[in-house]
């Protein structure tokens, strides 16, 4: 099913959905050869991760399990950064993957891969389906990359605005006026 | 970064030590903020470096960037004025660079620090010339991810 309805904030496809499905294969090709033989965990973050590990887990030729998580946004005044869905199941000793579908400033990233680590997995590792990487205030090492992106304010595939465009199934960019 | 659930986010006052130190900007306490919500160690300004010496050794000319993360050894310097006042400022980070290759710093323009805080859904404000321009974070919460 094509997505074709006109919003006047998207400026234009910057990753067409055939382009998206080629990287998700071979992301999903790379992983199978890499944890043969391991106890592979999937480990997302609620919500916008939530398409990408759909079909990253249906290209991975392994008897993976899945689980999420979420964690509190930002709030504007203070606060600090908690767990508010909590994974279902025990990653102690099994070999753990964190699927992002994007990675920019890398802070939230950071944080979560402090929760997991606690947690003691036997391997702790990170795949990306886009990285930001020039807005990156954290360097953190990402095993998996599908493909880097420009620094704009993109929505689809999961990623959204306000909720919304995350069912989109390319990734698009939105003009810079949807910013004030 | 895949959004966090933007629904329990939870508005608690200002730390202690944000709130105790006084930002050369505001734009820097937002920063701050961010950083502390994240739980990312961070020191406002800790270090001077100099950058230029007159004949006696004595300097002229130094560089404090705003932020260093200890964890990552990083500095951040963030600047908010528009993109043709900055020229300045990029002269002083090429020559801290030149001086010290040692450094790892990035520096925040103000497009990225417009992107940072529309991502953290905090409406951004522009300053006006008399208030040294660029910009600033506005006082509400719009609820907005990217």
């Amino acid at each position: 099913m094509s997505h074709s309805f006109h919003d006047p904030a998207i400026e234009g496809v910057l990753v067409s959905a055939e382009g998206i499905a080629d990287i998700v294969e071979d992301l999903g090709r790379r992983i199978t050869a890499d944890y043969a033989g391991k106890d592979l965990a999937l480990v997302t973050v609620l919500r916008g991760g939530v398409i990408f590990l759909a079909d990253l887990c249906r290209a991975i030729d392994l008897p993976v399990t899945l689980d999420f998580m979420a964690i509190s946004a930002y709030s504007h005044g203070g606060g600090a950064v908690r767990i508010t869905k909590d994974l279902d199941d025990s990653i102690a000793g099994r070999d753990v993957l964190v699927v992002e579908d994007i990675i920019d400033t890398g802070l939230t990233l950071n944080y979560l891969l402090g929760v997991l680590r606690q947690r003691e997995p036997a391997s702790l590792a990170v795949c990306t389906l886009f990285d930001k990487d020039i807005r990156r205030l954290v360097d953190l090492p990402i095993e998996y990359r599908g493909k880097r992106i420009p620094d704009r304010f993109v929505v689809g595939y999961g990623l959204d605005l306000g909720g919304r465009y995350r069912n989109l199934p390319f990734l698009a960019s939105l003009h810079d006026e949807v910013m004030g | 970064m895949t959004e966090p659930d933007d629904d329990l986010g939870q508005a608690l006052p200002l730390s202690g030590r944000v709130a105790g130190i006084s930002f050369a900007h505001p734009s820097e306490r937002v920063a701050a903020q961010i950083l502390d919500f994240y739980r990312i160690n961070w020191e406002y300004e800790p270090t001077s470096f100099p950058l230029e010496w007159d004949g006696d050794g004595t300097v002229v000319a130094a560089f404090a960037p705003d932020f260093f993360l200890p964890d990552f050894g990083l500095y951040i310097e963030l600047t908010t004025m528009s993109q043709k006042l900055v020229t300045k400022k990029n002269r002083k980070v090429r020559r801290l660079k030149e001086l010290y290759p040692e450094i790892n710093i990035k520096i925040l323009y103000q497009k990225d620090f417009r992107r940072l805080l529309f991502r953290y859904g905090i409406p951004v404000q522009e300053r006006a010339h008399r208030d040294g321009g660029g910009l600033d974070a506005a006082d509400s919460d719009t609820g907005m991810n990217g």
